[in-house]
């Protein structure tokens, strides 16, 4: 399965990015990491075989794969907050990039926004919020293996590609798919 | 024919003529911006007419630390744009990722002398040596060009300004952030207005961040702004004080069969100007340039390759940091051809009228005084003629992110890494 190594490499790389982009000068820059972030979704979708990772897919022609029916067996099961937004997206005719009605329209969103003018000193404790760069380098630190290493406590050395079928691996990576788009 | 003009500086992070053409400005990475002044065309050396030579270097930024944060701010030179000049002075704004600075720019060219306390050093004078009264005169001196500083506008913004932009009111100008895109007088620093605002309530639902933003060339209330997702907003500042609703959506439905894991990144545009007709929008993202008519929205009227033979490699070029480089993209005078950068310090133009398209190579090697710049080829396999250049061995380290084409006549500068190169056109040349 080309593409699953393919996601696997990409996601590695793409944890790289992450890590190495704290200690930039000039800070965090929200755009690159956002990318990044998106990036690594479709890669772990892809490579966990989640409904919607053949989104991330050019089409193929024939009949399209059977889901990976062990995986969702074993207790994994679609993000909430992805499904929310999402919807369940038909594979491959839907492309990813359209969005549902909330999210095309910004001011939808977001009640409770209201016009405002920056005084001299704009609320200068709002920072970037970045805090949560620390509980992803901790599980970042010890790369791939990390990510399903909370489930088991000490990172045991293994194959990345075999580990992913054994653990019901989605529950444990909820918090920090979340926090990497919260750069 | 071409001209030649290199200058050895920082690595050049924006590139801009003024209005005129009289003037182009640089800015680079360690905050520095150079201004250089064309030559007034003279019979007398009809070589040198209109050639660029520096006329004032300055430290635009210095490199500071927000104590708060922890946070280094780049000294970096992110935008420059001239304001329309109104008077003798010329006067531009410098922006890095957090601060904007207002440039004045002006000539001396004489000087007072004849005081009666002072000597012509500026030390006092013993008084029992003044004997009679005299009135001081201007005097010519050697041309000095001054540049101050006249305002500047901080604590605006709390994330990296990618882009400012002048108001045809001359009066206003407006700074964009990744989330934030604030309107100033130029006359006021101490306040600003939020005109729009897309960061969402929970960080963790952010999707989409602004990547550049522009005013309409004539009509002030209208201004545009493009998205990491690869779509660009038109608003109208009359419809309401915050802009977050947009007047117009330009946005082309993805293709299908050109999906993969980096559809995302190489769709997010990474510059938008506007036409000097007003008519029109250029855009440019990892791949391609296109024209967009402020009368449709569903899809670009134009979409240029820039260089799709990079499609199958974007893995790598994700790998190499590459697929984020953001490329800029200009208009000719006329609106009739478009130009932008690639790797391998090769640049491209379009012809929007002919359809033909150039690759051109900003090199020392190709580009000696009035010698007549080559046309290059990238081979993606099959025939191979002489000269051209493999994808492979292009060299991803050299790459043309910033160009800018005079106002109204056919010169190009062009910024490869640290070398500044200004091409000049005296014929009308053929796109071939």
């Amino acid at each position: 399965m080309e593409f699953r190594l393919e996601a696997h490499r990409i996601v590695s790389i793409s944890l790289g990015k992450i890590y190495s982009a704290r200690g930039q000068r000039g800070g965090l820059k929200l755009h690159k990491n956002l990318l990044v972030s998106l990036v690594l979704r479709s890669a772990r979708r892809v490579y966990l075989g989640e409904p919607g990772g053949e989104c991330a897919l050019p089409p193929r022609p024939g009949p399209p794969p059977p889901p990976d029916c062990e995986r969702l067996r074993r207790g994994c099961r679609p993000l909430a907050s992805e499904a929310a937004a999402r919807g369940r997206p038909e594979c491959p005719a839907e492309s990813p990039r359209k969005r549902s009605a909330a999210e095309r329209d910004p001011a939808a969103g977001y009640p409770g926004k209201k016009p405002r003018r920056e005084a001299e000193q704009p609320p200068p404790q709002e920072d970037m919020e970045t805090g949560n760069v620390a509980s992803l380098i901790s599980i970042f630190g010890s790369g791939f293996s990390g990510l399903l290493g909370k489930e088991r406590g000490a990172a045991e050395a293994t194959e990345p590609g075999q580990v992913c079928c054994e653990q019901p691996v989605l529950r444990s990576l909820n918090p920090w798919s979340t926090a990497i788009v919260a750069f | 024919t071409s001209a030649l003009l290199e200058v050895v500086t920082d690595i050049i992070s924006t590139v801009e003529f003024n209005h005129t053409g009289e003037l182009l400005a640089t800015g680079d990475k360690g905050g520095r911006v150079v201004i250089f002044q064309r030559e007034p065309e003279s019979k007398n050396e009809p070589y040198n007419q209109g050639e660029y030579n520096v006329y004032s270097t300055f430290q635009s930024h210095e490199p500071e630390f927000d104590y708060l944060k922890s946070l280094e701010i780049e000294e970096k030179i992110n935008k420059i744009k001239w304001l329309p000049q109104q008077n003798a002075a010329h006067s531009l704004l410098s922006t890095n990722d957090k601060t904007i600075k207002l440039w004045k720019v002006t000539e001396r060219d004489k000087r007072p002398e004849g005081y009666n306390l002072k000597d012509e050093e500026g030390k006092l004078k013993d008084l029992s040596t003044v004997t009679s009264l005299q009135v001081p005169v201007l005097k010519p001196m050697d041309l000095m060009v001054e540049v101050t500083p006249r305002r500047i506008f901080a604590n605006g913004h709390t994330y990296h300004v990618n882009s400012i932009s002048v108001n045809s009111d001359c009066e206003t100008y407006m700074s964009a952030d990744d989330l934030r895109i604030n309107l100033w007088h130029l006359a006021i620093t101490d306040r600003s207005f939020n005109i729009v605002d897309i960061k969402p309530a929970n960080m963790e639902d952010l999707t989409e961040v602004i990547t550049a933003s522009e005013f309409h060339p004539h009509h002030c209330n209208l201004f545009v702004y493009s998205s990491s997702k690869g779509s660009l907003r038109l608003c109208d500042m009359r419809a309401s004080a915050l802009c977050d609703k947009h007047s117009k959506l330009f946005e082309e439905p993805e293709d299908p069969s050109n999906r993969s894991f980096f559809s995302e990144i190489i769709s997010s545009v990474s510059d938008v100007k506007f036409s000097h007709s007003g008519r029109y929008m250029l855009t440019r993202d990892y791949l391609t340039v296109k024209v967009w008519d402020l009368n449709m929205e569903t899809k670009p009227i134009e979409t240029y390759q820039v260089h799709d033979y990079l499609r199958s490699k974007l893995c790598s070029l994700y790998e190499n940091d590459c697929i984020f480089d953001k490329f800029e993209c200009a208009w000719n005078g006329s609106d009739s051809v478009i130009m932008t950068g690639a790797y391998n310090n090769f640049f491209r133009m379009f012809d929007r009228n002919t359809k033909r398209d150039v690759t051109l190579e900003a090199s020392r090697e190709s580009s000696k005084p009035r010698a007549i710049l080559k046309p290059r080829r990238v081979c993606v396999g099959g025939k191979r003629r002489k000269d051209d250049i493999s994808v492979d061995s292009l060299d991803f380290t050299k790459k043309i992110l910033h160009t800018a084409w005079h106002p109204t006549e056919n010169i190009i500068a062009i910024a490869a890494t640290n070398n500044l190169y200004i091409f000049q056109d005296k014929v009308n040349s053929e796109m071939h």
